[in-house]
């Protein structure tokens, strides 16, 4: 229960200026990446007509992800960002589902990698749609209906950020802090494998899709 | 009359500790009343699924009283943990509870539409029950979010140390976080629930749209949900930013009415875009031909309803940083 909120950071002072690193997170993110490239590794290794069962499942993830992608950006759009979209939804539903394994914690409970990854897609997001429609038409988005409106517009368009990284970070760390509590409450006896099940991989993989999913419709906004 | 501040901790944790069951009380009986009337709607039309349709209702109602629980949870510790002995504990416990409580209403009646919605499109196509379980299931948890939200502000309230902070304005920022998130997680569980029982309606009237009418169902409910993140931010701000200590009335009262302002601001929004979202998801599933177009209006009509809660959260940043 004392653990609850503690984060090892080490602290490095570069230029007077203090450098803050959340140690844990950053191991938790390299096990996630370490992962994945080993299933994309193996998942490539010998393939065939008949596909092993990594191959299935890889060919799965990329089948939906760029229908759904294609979906909502149109064919030509899709060949560009349907690998990103496959890369971000398959480290976040890993990232997702570390916090079932005893030992390790979700990156995403720090709201670092949910901000960071937030504003990602929100700058490629507004670099696609610039790219596709020109400065000019860019800019007059913002002056609708009136150009006294822009600044409530612009509050609004970052506000999206906020929203799309403060809903992954209050889920998943919601989920681990009632996981915590009750096991707390309950002397890890009973409940932890059902609630592990249920805020770890269900839950975890409906914000890792609605994560995935906004941010193409975030692109496909800024695109059309 | 004079009370030590022991017996002032106690104050609060007993109200505290009652307000958090009993505002966390209301939503959940709602949602599961409506689960059960549903259900019998269901089982009249269709005696002969009496069976699935009973177990869907209870996984439902099971759903819906998990905010009621995290309200459980939060009563227990109020009344049976000992806090520390700081003149900000009062405050942090009634805040707590008021969160929690006030955080819980929503997400009850919310999940419980999804799960009236399945009992009775169960009765009318039972080829698609397994479908429907899925959908109703993956609705009904993102209906709680909002409560989850409510849980994380109660938590961090009851377990981060305040006494470095000065008390005049941190007393203020402790009850409007309290306030904010509570009052803001409303609108989004009820605009949720009301998005998925749309989807559960629209999949059992055309099963083969099931696919999208998920999809459009976890957009319409993600977006629902942008204002109750607004609370849940301004809650963080109030809670963790460090306020100078002062002896003026003005500056608390500030605090106090940011968390007013965007915890109450974010009801009708949540519960508007909830509407939009309810109608798009169940006209995809009748014309799917026009997935693209129902979707777009869908998102553009909730960002212009949305634009309130903005108001809301401008006005809450101004009163904690300018004023």
């Amino acid at each position: 229960m004392e653990d609850l909120g503690l984060i090892h950071q080490l602290i490095v002072p570069i230029f007077g200026h203090k450098m803050t690193f959340n140690i844990d997170v950053i191991v938790m993110t390299w096990i996630v990446i370490f992962a994945l490239l080993c299933f994309g590794f193996f998942a490539t290794k010998q393939k065939s007509r008949l596909p092993g069962p990594l191959q299935v499942i890889g060919e799965l993830f990329v089948k939906h992800l760029f229908e759904l992608t294609e979906d909502a950006l149109g064919e030509r759009l899709s060949k560009k960002y349907a690998p990103l979209i496959c890369a971000l939804f398959m480290f976040l539903l890993l990232s997702n589902w570390l916090g079932v394994i005893p030992h390790l914690e979700e990156p995403t409970k720090d709201l670092n990698t949910p901000l960071s990854l937030g504003l990602m897609g929100f700058l490629i997001a507004h670099y696609a749609g610039i790219r596709e429609k020109g400065l000019g038409t860019y800019l007059k988005a913002y002056c609708e209906p009136m150009f006294i409106m822009a600044p409530l517009n612009v509050i609004g368009e970052l506000a999206k950020v906020i929203s799309i990284s403060f809903r992954l970070f209050g889920n998943i760390m919601g989920g681990s802090i009632i996981i915590l509590v009750v096991s707390y409450l309950t002397f890890s006896i009973i409940t932890p494998p059902f609630l592990n099940a249920f805020f770890g991989m269900f839950v975890g993989t409906i914000q890792a899709f609605v994560f995935t999913m906004l941010t193409v419709v975030y692109i496909s906004v800024q695109v059309n | 009359m004079a009370y030590d501040i022991q017996t002032w901790i106690k104050v609060a944790a007993f109200t505290g500790g009652g307000m958090a069951m009993g505002f966390g009380a209301i939503g959940a009986a709602i949602g599961e009343g409506y689960t059960a009337a549903s259900a019998n709607e269901a089982i009249g039309r269709n005696p002969k699924l009496s069976g699935d349709i009973f177990k869907a209702m209870l996984v439902g109602q099971a759903i819906a009283e998990s905010a009621s629980i995290f309200a459980l949870v939060i009563a227990m510790m109020l009344l049976f943990t000992k806090f520390a002995q700081n003149t900000l504990t009062p405050f942090v416990l009634l805040a707590a509870g008021l969160s929690m409580g006030l955080g819980a209403i929503g997400s009850g009646v919310g999940s419980g539409f999804p799960a009236g919605a399945a009992c009775k499109g169960m009765a009318r196509q039972p080829a698609v029950s397994g479908r429907l379980t899925t959908n109703m299931l993956i609705g009904s948890a993102v209906c709680q979010t909002p409560a989850i939200f409510a849980l994380v502000v109660a938590f961090i309230l009851l377990f981060q140390d305040f006494s470095s902070y000065p008390v005049s304005p941190m007393w203020a920022a402790i009850l409007g976080a309290g306030i904010s998130s509570g009052f803001g997680a409303i609108g989004s569980g009820l605009g949720g629930g009301l998005v998925a029982e749309a989807s559960c309606d629209g999949i059992s009237r055309q099963p083969l749209t099931a696919t999208p009418v998920t999809n459009v169902m976890l957009l319409g409910q993600a977006v629902t949900q942008t204002t109750a993140i607004y609370a849940l931010l301004v809650s963080f701000i109030l809670m963790f930013k460090s306020f100078p200590g002062t002896d003026l009335l003005a500056p608390p009262m500030a605090l106090l009415s940011a968390g007013i302002c965007m915890g109450i601001g974010a009801i009708g929004p949540a519960i508007g875009e909830g509407f939009a979202g309810r109608s798009a998801v169940a006209w995809i599933a009748r014309n799917q031909e026009h997935i693209a177009d129902l979707t777009r209006l869908m998102l553009v009509g909730q960002a212009v309803a949305e634009s309130t809660g903005i108001y809301s959260l401008v006005i809450a940043l101004v009163l904690i940083f300018v004023v």
